[in-house]
């Protein structure tokens, strides 16, 4: 009887471990998925794109006869769409920042309207940015706009506007409140504790927020497809069509001639390629802005 | 003691939502002097320390009652600029707290919040400052390296210098020793003794031989009310109240 309890024990402790390496092996296949995900999509439009990866792709202009399978490139819709997710991030983000602010300095953690724009932002990412790209066209149809390059910013703005808000706000909402706390006992005010100490502090997290919404707005061919339009020249002013590259991707996808459509799978290996870039320069910058930051 | 204080607390009730944190505190705070509040965790040390310099604004659902006087003028007056409270008085957190900028840049932001633009007269508050908060020597050659980068407990002599570098009138200190290793903490102590010859200091503290060591004046605090206030060895070695007595001998903690 003396020796059954550590006999328990060891039992126990056996299918402890057994339950742990099954859930061990359970989460590792997960995080196989995630990886296998991202390098199926990138093998599959690679292998695809092969044939069409030319430096003609980035370098010219869709030549006449370009949707037939002659010569040409994307460069109209590369200058495109950095064209207009510029314009649209910076619009977004003259519009975010200062909400965002507001909403962590001026406003009580719990209050009716705080809660209520961080409702209102959570509603927004959720709508599907095609709900924004037929509301962009009704404002036109309104204002007697043609599809062009400043109707896309304005909607690809309004699809950012919620990443960037809330990523924005998730940031500074991890500023611990003893930094608020001695930034106020210097006797700083509201406006120079935001501006010059936490602002500082979750730099790095904004630059983040900035191109997670960049990638995102770059990405959306729902938003654009009424509002942009499309050309196969570079747009120059801010009332003409604008070709982007998700729509350069639709619209070679949907021709019957393969040839067109390798070129499909080059452009969208080229729009994974700007996404990349992105990404890694958000990575870096932050490493790098962290600098001074307190942990 | 009366006629040289500054700062007077009358009346003063704290409240969180429904529940009463402070309880009529009266007290005043002797001039240059030391003044230890210690009481068991939870009993309102760190609002009391909050209530002096309006840091409790930015909690939500606090109400404060009550008169916090320095100089004769209630600091709770709605036509009060909390920003000139503030810079009268200099705070050290539990935590030291620097702030996400270099070292340099941590003391010269009160000066430059005060409209201080020439480098060389910032070059001189931040020497001075260092030094007085016995820092300067270890950090004189890299005054540009990010603050965070500092030991603790340089950290928290750095929070120090940068509460001076506002040329505050009273420094208000919750537990700035307790996150910090002995020999550190025994730098910022000696910090405190020399400064109270100019500065009139307020320490919230747990540790009672902490209090032994540097108190000139002690308060104990129970449940939000202050059972008792005199001068350090009266009330550490003599307590009046058995409450104090309890927990000066450690039944109570």
């Amino acid at each position: 009887m003396k020796n059954a309890q550590p006999k328990i024990d060891a039992l126990h402790l056996k299918r402890r471990q057994r339950k742990e390496s099954f859930f061990k092996l359970l989460m590792a296949a997960s995080a196989f998925v995630v990886l296998g995900c991202l390098g199926l999509i990138l093998v599959t439009i690679l292998w695809k794109s092969l044939p069409a990866l030319k430096l003609s792709m980035i370098t010219r202009m869709p030549g006449s006869g370009y949707y037939l399978g002659k010569e040409g490139g994307i460069l109209n819709a590369i200058v495109g769409s950095l064209q207009l997710i510029l314009g649209a991030t910076f619009l977004a983000l003259f519009v975010a920042l200062p909400a965002v602010v507001f909403l962590h300095s001026y406003l009580q953690k719990k209050s009716f309207l705080a809660e209520t724009i961080r409702f209102s932002l959570d509603v927004l990412w959720g709508i599907p940015s095609i709900v924004y790209g037929a509301f962009g066209f009704l404002i036109m149809i309104t204002f007697k706009m043609r599809a062009s390059l400043l109707a896309g910013i304005l909607t690809v703005a309004m699809v950012e506007l919620p990443i960037l808000s809330r990523a924005m706000d998730e940031t500074i909402k991890l500023v611990p409140e003893e930094l608020k706390e001695a930034t106020y006992s210097l006797g700083a005010n509201r406006w120079q504790t935001t501006t010059r100490v936490i602002l500082r502090q979750v730099f790095p997290g904004l630059v983040t927020a900035v191109l997670m919404a960049m990638g995102r707005g770059l990405g959306d061919a729902a938003s654009v497809l009424f509002t942009a339009g499309y050309t196969d020249k570079i747009t120059t002013s801010l009332f003409q069509p604008v070709a982007t590259l998700p729509l350069a991707i639709f619209f070679q996808l949907n021709s019957p001639f393969p040839e067109v459509q390798q070129r499909a799978f080059a452009s969208a290996a080229i729009l994974t390629l700007l996404i990349l870039i992105i990404s890694l320069i958000s990575r870096s910058l932050s490493r790098r802005l962290s600098r001074h930051k307190i942990l | 003691m009366e006629g040289q204080s500054r700062l007077r607390i009358e009346k003063l009730n704290v409240y969180f939502g429904q529940n009463q944190v402070l309880k009529n505190i009266n007290l005043t705070i002797p001039e240059k002097k030391i003044t230890v509040v210690i009481g068991p965790s939870g009993c309102g040390k760190t609002t009391l320390l909050k209530s002096l310099n309006r840091l409790l604004d930015e909690q939500e659902g606090v109400r404060v009652e009550g008169r916090v006087l320095v100089d004769g003028q209630d600091i709770y007056q709605p036509d009060i600029d909390v920003t000139q409270i503030r810079k009268r008085m200099g705070l050290l957190s539990q935590k030291p707290q620097v702030l996400p900028m270099s070292i340099y840049d941590n003391v010269a932001f009160g000066p430059r919040l005060l409209g201080v633009k020439a480098r060389q007269e910032l070059d001189e508050l931040v020497e001075k400052y260092l030094q007085l908060a016995g820092l300067w020597d270890e950090v004189k050659h890299r005054l540009s390296e990010p603050a965070s980068r500092l030991s603790i407990g340089q950290q928290q002599r750095l929070c120090l210098a940068r509460g001076l570098a506002v040329e505050p009138e009273i420094i208000l200190g919750d537990e700035p020793t307790s996150a910090l290793d002995p020999q550190s903490s025994r730098n910022v102590e000696l910090q405190l003794l020399s400064l109270k010859q100019d500065y009139t200091i307020i320490l919230v503290t747990h540790i009672l031989r902490q209090a032994r060591r540097l108190a000139d004046y002690v308060a104990f605090l129970y449940f939000g009310e202050l059972i008792e206030f005199g001068p350090a060895p009266e009330v550490l070695t003599v307590p009046q109240d058995p409450r104090t007595r309890a927990y000066i001998t450690g039944e109570i903690s």
